[in-house]
């Protein structure tokens, strides 16, 4: 790990603008993906600007069919709340799934879809259910976040604050452990809305997308066996010693099942 | 106060050290003045290095060193040789052995190597210089699979070995087991890989250097396993100093599994740095380095040929193996695929006749060192694979087969067809007491609820028969003080197996005295005269052994004192449940008494100097032993996605006596796991076109974790202590090792049989168990 400075801002206003006095900054959340990155001398940023005091990041909402998890909630902390279970249990879920109870603990939601991870839990649920990412400068529909492979919408320095889930109707997280880092091999995201049926796969590709095969099939019938054999294109998927695309895409459509069979 | 017994499952002495985090393992050692090095660490599997620009690193502020391959051939320093038992080719010639020196000399040959050592005054600025060498590599193609490095025509690791071939062995009677397969009803062949994995310990390598110029000795503390044998080479081939000059202490080592016990080049580097730099010198690896710079294990390529009678009965059996090395002959490398797999062959099974061939080839990839059973494990896997394979091919029954064919205790002792002296042992009767263990009545019932959640249900039994190996030789040294407290030191080393228990154990049950008041030594070349150190399962065989010989030492020397206490002749005084005394008279003295008054030199006898009762002895063992057991697995597959759970587990050992069950069950666990892992998980890959180790951190590289393990039952056959050694133990940190790949592989195929699956190579991943299940739909 290179030298860098140490700040931990005490409101929003003052972490953005700590950014935006450093020369290279960062924004640190859990640290469970920043940290380690840093030990490997992989970033080296000049200032580490800790969100751990910044109240407005922090807690768990529910009004009006909207459920609001603030930047720094741990994913320990959504898959214990009571609201989250009672509104979204598939969200509550997905997040007990989440790494260990170390990571779990420290862990943040804002952390996770900052960083768009392409095996990450998280980025399933926001685009699974529609989520709109708010930040300290507008609000990001879910379609616009993830850009790609680690990539997002955030701009230079823009600052996620909260997450909005509309709570859906039904939905369920499946997720095929990946056998050394239990990420997820392939994670999929179902879920019934008002709107119509989204189907949200992550792991699979080098970024979370909502797959059309398997919401048009569960449009028709929002049943385990319409998606069961279904034939997912494997041409974009992502292959390696773990997992064949060929072998993710059969994954797809089993995992769809299985969390349509479950979905609550 | 603790009177422990042989057989008592005594608490480890160590855990509350260690789970309370005040164990001191080397990177918890600060020297004063300490430097830091850091090992730049080859990126190509195969390169020339045209140069070393190390002048940037240099300027960089607080970096004290650098040393490059060839500022080591300049101090006229030698290279690690190999010691490997079998060391000569099948026409008498020597091995193949590539020079390894500390560090690469003109080429790089496997991604990790050592290119250049760095010293600096913080862990940050070795980091940075690190970053700041310049090195002109020119990179060469990369041979990764050893098959493709013996064919002709094949790429060179190295140009001055021809065909990357280092040696081949042989064992067996050919002509013999020919003849037999020809006579056999039938001939099955299996192509059978035992997949290459690393140990990952939980510590990673690293040591202290400390030299001292006032007495020109070094100190060197390093997380190794085997602190005698290492420290003599490192003075006697590498740094040309008399090993009394190097004092090589092992603290607390956390895992080892075989990575630790061989020759690494960094502590050598260290102890030039700390000499040339006039202060200590610290480096600990890193995780990521780890995996391309701790040995790897196994990697074995055979066809296994068994020739077996219409009635079942096996006849012959014929192994031919290729071993990859990686890219040097490393501390004993050639010794696994040649004699190390050779001696086990055929298992517990009966054979007219056996022939083991191997060949051991170069490659660009980390080199090979023993990894916990080095060969036992992978012979077990190829005989158990076959034996599957016939009885599937032939439509016997797996059970049956195996029942059919074990050795009889009745034919005990024998020498095996690969001339390993099987002295004792029931195989029917540990096969019998695992199946009846695994509950095969209740089988059908389990399959039928397994079916309706959706999965398949497999079972298999997979009996084994190693052998123990590692050095021959062991010292204990018992030193008692005055204030009661008892020293004992034995130069076989724990890396957490629990020595610190069962060796005093052993001592304590055979002096009657309290467990409590011994303070245990190992790792230290000064705390023992000489040292086997770890590895082969030889602690209790050789260093228990060591303890019980000097235990009884000290009870001749006590007789002596009781004798003249009592006022009787020598001979008349017995020694049982830790008191001394004449049998028909109330003369009676305890161990602790004897103790005390060994410090009183009015209470010796003639020829005894105060504390004269202390013991200093070398047990040597005779024959090898030959631990054995039968493992039983049940698993579930989900069809679906071809994931494979372990449900059930349940293992018979004959490890002779069992000292302490409660470590005994621990090694079995532990053996298992990482037998699972390697059946089921574990694969160290490497990329064959880059040469690059695509599995090379804890995101790819997938070891079992503690939700992997099924539940356990483990228990022990004691009816048959081996004579070849005073306690009758015959060894038990390998053995889990051997059961457990084929226990799991195979049952994993009987869940699959309906769909005609017959063969899928280790490790079982899901998309494998799927694309079987999808190619035999
Ligand atoms: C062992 C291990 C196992 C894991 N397993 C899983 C798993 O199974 N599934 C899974 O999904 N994840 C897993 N993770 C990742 C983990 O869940 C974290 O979510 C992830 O590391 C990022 O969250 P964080 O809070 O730690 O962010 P940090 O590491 O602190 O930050 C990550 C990045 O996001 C940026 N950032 C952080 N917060 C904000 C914000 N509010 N606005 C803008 N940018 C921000 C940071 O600047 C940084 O670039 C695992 C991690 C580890 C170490």
């Amino acid at each position: 790990m290179h030298d860098f400075n140490y700040l931990r801002p005490k409101s929003l206003a003052d972490a953005v603008a700590a950014f935006k006095n450093a020369g290279d900054g960062r924004y640190l959340a859990g640290g469970q993906t920043m940290i380690p990155v840093m030990k490997q001398r992989l970033a080296s940023p000049s200032d580490v600007i800790d969100l751990s005091q910044v109240p407005e990041l922090k807690g768990i909402a529910v009004n009006g069919g909207i459920v609001a998890i603030g930047a720094m909630t741990s994913h320990a902390e959504v898959a214990a709340s009571k609201d989250v279970q009672a509104a979204i249990p598939a969200l509550a879920d997905l997040a007990s799934g989440i790494g260990d109870p170390h990571v779990r603990n420290r862990g943040t939601i804002g952390g996770s879809i900052a960083n768009n991870d392409p095996a990450a839990d998280y980025p399933a649920a926001v685009v699974g259910l529609n989520a709109t990412v708010v930040t300290d400068r507008r609000r990001i529909a879910a379609a616009d976040f993830f850009t790609g492979m680690f990539g997002t919408a955030l701009e230079e320095g823009e600052l996620v604050t909260r997450v909005e889930f509309p709570t859906p109707e039904a939905a369920a997280y499946e997720k095929f452990l990946h056998p050394a880092s239990r990420f997820a091999l392939v994670g999929v995201f179902v879920a019934r809305t008002k709107s119509g049926v989204r189907a949200a796969v992550t792991g699979a590709g080098p970024c979370v997308f909502r797959e059309t095969v398997l919401e048009q099939a569960l449009t028709r019938t929002f049943a385990a066996n319409a998606v069961k054999n279904i034939d997912i294109d494997a041409s974009n998927l992502n292959s390696d010693i773990h997992g064949s695309a060929e072998y993710r895409a059969h994954l797809v459509g089993v995992l769809a099942a299985r969390a349509v069979a479950k979905a609550r | 106060m603790l009177k422990p017994h042989i057989g008592d499952s005594v608490l480890r002495h160590e855990d509350a050290r260690f789970l309370t985090g005040r164990g001191t393992y080397v990177d918890d050692i600060t020297l004063p003045n300490q430097a830091f090095a850091a090992v730049l660490r080859s990126p190509h599997a195969h390169a020339r290095i045209n140069g070393i620009d190390a002048s940037a690193a240099l300027a960089i502020s607080g970096v004290l060193l650098v040393v490059t391959g060839e500022d080591w051939l300049k101090q006229g320093f030698g290279p690690i040789p190999t010691k490997s038992a079998v060391n000569k080719k099948r026409d008498g010639s020597p091995l193949n052995e590539p020079p390894r020196h500390c560090l690469a000399i003109g080429k790089a040959r496997h991604v990790g190597e050592a290119v250049a050592l760095v010293v600096a005054e913080s862990h940050a600025a070795a980091l940075n210089a690190l970053d700041a060498i310049d090195v002109d590599y020119e990179a060469l193609p990369a041979v990764t699979d050893a098959r493709k490095a013996l064919e002709p025509g094949a790429l060179l690791v190295w140009d001055d070995i021809p065909g990357n071939f280092c040696l081949d062995f042989e064992l067996g009677d050919k002509a013999a087991t020919e003849a037999s397969l020809k006579a056999s009803d039938h001939v099955v062949e299996l192509d059978v890989v035992n997949n290459r994995v690393t140990a990952v310990p939980i510590e990673p390598r690293g040591a202290i250097a400390s030299y001292d110029a006032k007495t020109d000795c070094y100190t060197l503390y390093n997380a190794t396993q085997n602190v005698h044998a290492n420290r003599d080479t490192f003075a006697e081939k590498v740094l040309h100093v008399p090993k009394e000059k190097i004092h090589h202490i092992a603290p607390d080592v956390g895992g080892g599994f075989g990575v630790k016990n061989g020759v690494y080049p960094e502590p050598a580097l260290l102890m030039y740095a700390s000499r040339k730099l006039g202060r200590p010198v610290k480096w600990i690896n890193t995780r990521s380095e780890s995996f391309v710079s701790d040995s790897h294990g196994r990697n074995q390529m055979s066809k296994v040929r068994l020739g077996i009678n219409k009635d079942g009965k096996f006849q012959a059996l014929y192994t031919e193996t290729i071993g990859d090395l990686g890219a040097f002959c490393w501390t004993v490398g050639p010794f696994t695929p040649t004699g190390g797999s050779a001696r086990t062959q055929g298992g517990p099974y009966a054979f007219k006749a056996m022939y083991y061939c191997s060949k051991a080839a170069f490659t660009n990839t980390m080199p090979m060192d023993p990894y916990r059973g080095a060969g036992r494990p992978e012979a077990s896997f190829q005989i158990e694979r076959i034996v599957e394979c016939a009885a599937r091919k032939l439509g016997f029954d797996p059970v049956e087969l195996r029942r059919k064919n074990l050795i009889p205790p009745t034919s005990l002792p024998l020498k095996t067809a690969m001339g390993l002296d099987v002295d004792c042992g029931d195989f029917p009767q540990v096969f019998e007491r695992t199946l009846a263990l695994s509950d095969r009545a209740g089988y059908a019932k389990r399959v039928e609820e397994s079916r309706r959640k959706g999965w398949l249900r497999g079972f298999a039994i997979a009996p084994y028969m190693e052998c123990t190996g590692g050095g021959p030789k062991e010292f204990a040294g018992v030193r008692f003080q005055k204030d009661g407290s008892v020293e004992l030191a034995v130069g076989s080393q724990s890396t957490g197996m629990g020595h610190e228990t069962s060796m005093p154990q052993i001592l304590a049950a055979r002096l009657g005295i309290d467990f409590e008041s011994i303070k245990y030594r190992q790792g230290d070349t000064e705390a023992t005269p000489l040292g086997g150190g770890h590895g082969g399962s030889r602690n209790l065989e050789l260093g228990g052994n060591a303890v019980h010989q000097a235990a009884s030492e000290v009870i001749e020397k006590g007789r002596k004192l009781a004798a003249h206490q009592f006022d009787t002749d020598e001979a008349k005084v017995q020694f049982e449940d830790g008191h001394f005394f004449v049998p028909g008279t109330n003369q009676t003295m305890t161990m602790r008494e004897a103790i005390e008054a060994s410090f009183d030199p009015s209470k010796l006898p003639e020829g005894m100097a105060p504390g004269g009762l202390d013991a200093n002895t070398t047990y040597e063992r005779g024959v090898i032993s030959i631990p054995n057991g039968c493992h039983a697995a049940e698993v579930e597959v989900g069809p679906e996605t071809g994931v494979v759970r372990m449900v059930g587990y349940w293992v018979v050992d004959d490890f002779g006596t069992i000292i302490n069950p409660l470590l005994c069950d621990g090694q079995v666990m532990g053996g298992t796991a990482q037998g699972i892992g390697q059946a089921l998980l574990e694969v160290a890959h490497y990329d064959p076109e880059s040469g690059q180790m695509v599995t090379g951190s804890l995101t790819d590289y997938a070891l079992p974790r503690a939700d992997t393990m099924p539940p356990m039952t483990i228990e022990y056959y004691e009816g048959a202590p081996t004579k070849k050694n005073p306690l009758g133990v015959k060894g038990a940190g390998e053995a889990g090792c051997c059961g457990a790949p084929p226990a799991v592989v195979n049952a994993v195929l009987d869940a699959l049989k309906d769909y005609g699956v017959t063969h899928i190579d280790m490790p079982l991943t899901p998309e494998k168990v799927w694309r079987a299940i999808r190619a035999a739909r």
